[in-house]
């Protein structure tokens, strides 16, 4: 049982355990869609559906599972919503859901999930997982907004799809291409942990 | 309940309700999502076969499909051949809208593509590829114009212009292009492809 | 000639980790040794094929003939899920040092991104028998390829003085970044 505040619970999805920069989970759709701002959003927002409302079922049922099937269960689960994020997002969002592809399809193994059912919705309250999931993904979409910021100003110059670069900025092609996506999380994950080290050392 | 019986029993019923909350989702955008597919196909061929009304599916393979565009009348006004093909890294999806004979082409359409941005990818881009490639002649092989020309004026009626600096892109579309429409004369004089209104979409 | 370019494709062009970037979190964390590399590569190429030809047949003979296509994502899953187990208890009845190996790496290819990839990748190319197989056969191959020069890299780096903060997985990313860049000197192999 957590004995965290309610804030505390939300929280620490966003940086002590944001699940990308921290614990390192999720890394394949993060690399794969971040290259302009409104793929990672979306995928960020898929993610955030599948994991608050697979939280929810798993922590509302947690006591009716054996746990010997409880990851059968849990895949299951997550792979039903998982599918109704896919079939809403080809139904009403067609050029999004193409842009994602099969990343999409892909969040079934998102570790991230998985994760979440097995370190805590499956051991506390509806209530409290309701809030870990919104945390966790809150970091996930953060992590996700980041990176593509970084990918699409740079590798395009633009935000969002709109110009924000003048017309003396040359695009960083690369930054668009697979070397660029590894290269700038590397980074990324290098100044998360450089900035957890110096925070640490001051207290 | 016995341990192996409450497994047996909790997975089959999450199971069950998966099943059935999925067979209804899947129900209630089953048909949204083939008119998404359906409307995107129409898009292109009315932007390929210029005057389309309505439109037919005439021939169907895995990378190649074949459509007439029809008017008002329900006549064939032209031919649209929905193919796919390698491209420079991945796979490029196009339309080619032909008149009846298949032997000028009105328009070339794009949709789908993952070359390289603000490189090959400019394959989809009017200004710089697409827009010579309309009333070219196709009755024989249509070929790359190379040095880039500044102008359609200065290239033979079999030629288009390839785009500085995405040579490979510009020729993985000729590829496709060329293939397609020799697969497409085949098919015609292998009484493959109907042309009578049949409507089947 | 189509079952070559999947083949080159899958392997260099379009490798699966350092172009799809699926099959990362084993990528990252199996690459310290080139031994437990290879072991992990292989292990992958196996459970690939294998699900390569599963795949196949639950879209092939039971989704699309009944319309289940909202099905797939489960079924694919489970079927996963079940292959993984079974290899487990395959290895460990035919070859227990094997097993000794392959250990813990093998219950982790369940949530290997990679292996769910390739069944989705298959059906969305609506790839015919022949075409699954090699296409899966040959991804777990070009996985392997890639951890097998990540690890080599790796243990060279061991040695190297890497800043604190860069240490793991930072320096592991940037490197997958240079290999990535160097692959990309296979495109436009096929024509």
């Amino acid at each position: 049982m957590s004995n965290k505040t309610i804030g505390q619970e939300f929280i620490k999805g966003l940086w002590d355990e944001n699940p990308v920069f921290r614990q390192l989970l999720g890394l394949c759709p993060t690399l794969a869609v971040t290259g302009a701002v409104i793929n990672g959003l979306a995928m960020g927002l898929a993610t955030t559906f599948v994991l608050i409302f697979s939280s929810l079922v798993v922590s509302s049922i947690k006591k009716l599972i054996p746990s010997q099937v409880r990851i059968a269960s849990y895949i299951v689960i997550i792979a039903t919503f998982v599918t109704v994020a896919d079939r809403f997002l080809a139904a009403f969002f067609p050029p999004i859901s193409k842009s994602l592809g099969p990343y999409v399809p892909l969040i079934v193994v998102n570790c991230i999930i998985l994760g979440r059912q097995e370190a805590y919705s499956s051991k506390n309250t509806v209530g409290r997982s309701l809030i870990d999931a919104l945390g966790m993904s809150t970091g996930f979409v953060l992590a996700l907004l980041i990176l593509s910021s970084i990918r699409e100003i740079l590798g395009a110059g633009t935000f969002f799809g709109y110009q924000v670069m003048g017309a003396w900025f040359k695009p960083w092609i690369i930054m668009i291409l697979p070397p660029g996506a590894f290269i700038t999380l590397g980074i990324l994950l290098a100044l998360a942990l450089h900035i957890e080290r110096r925070t640490k050392s001051r207290k | 309940m016995k341990l192996s019986a409450r497994m047996v029993v909790v997975l089959t019923s999450i199971g069950l309700l998966s099943g059935s909350f999925l067979a209804t989702v899947g129900h209630l955008t089953k048909e949204r999502i083939a008119l998404n597919k359906q409307r995107e196909i129409e898009e292109a061929i009315i932007q390929v076969v210029p005057g389309t009304a309505s439109s037919q599916k005439l021939y169907e393979e895995r990378d190649l499909s074949v459509y007439g565009g029809k008017d008002e009348e329900g006549n064939i006004i032209g031919f649209a051949i929905h193919a796919s093909g390698i491209g420079f890294q991945d796979k490029i999806t196009l339309m080619l809208g032909t008149n009846t004979s298949l032997e000028r082409t009105n328009r070339l359409a794009i949709l789908d593509q993952k070359e390289t941005p603000g490189l090959g990818a400019k394959i989809t881009d009017a200004e710089s590829f697409l827009k010579y490639w309309e009333n070219r002649d196709c009755s024989g092989v249509i070929s790359l114009r190379k040095p880039v020309v500044r102008s359609a004026e200065e290239l033979l009626p079999s030629e288009i212009n390839t785009i500085t600096g995405a040579t490979i892109s510009s020729e993985a579309v000729l590829s496709i292009v060329n293939r397609s429409l020799e697969y497409t004369r085949r098919l015609i004089k292998e009484g493959k492809l109907s042309r009578e209104a049949q409507d089947v979409k | 000639m189509e079952l070559v370019a999947i083949f080159i494709s899958a392997i260099l062009i379009n490798n699966f980790v350092l172009y799809y970037f699926l099959g990362i979190c084993p990528f990252l964390g199996v690459s310290k040794k080139i031994d437990s590399a290879l072991s992990m590569g292989l292990a992958v190429t196996f459970v690939m094929t294998i699900t390569a030809v599963v795949s196949w047949a639950i879209n092939h003979w039971i989704l699309i003939p009944h319309e289940l296509d909202y099905l797939k994502i489960v079924s694919f899953i489970l079927v996963i899920a079940s292959l993984v187990q079974f290899v487990e208890m395959f290895i460990r009845k035919i070859s227990p040092p094997l097993y000794q190996a392959l250990g813990i790496y093998l219950p982790l290819i369940t949530t290997n991104c990679a292996i769910m990839g390739l069944a989705l990748l298959a059906a969305l190319r609506d790839y015919g028998f022949a075409e699954a197989v090699i296409f899966g056969f040959s991804s777990g191959l070009g996985f392997t390829l890639a951890i097998i020069i990540m690890a080599g890299i790796r243990e060279q780096l061991d040695l190297a003085d890497v800043p604190e903060p860069l240490k793991g997985a930072a320096i592991a990313l940037i490197v997958a970044g240079i290999m990535a860049l160097a692959f990309m000197g296979f495109v436009g192999m096929i024509k």
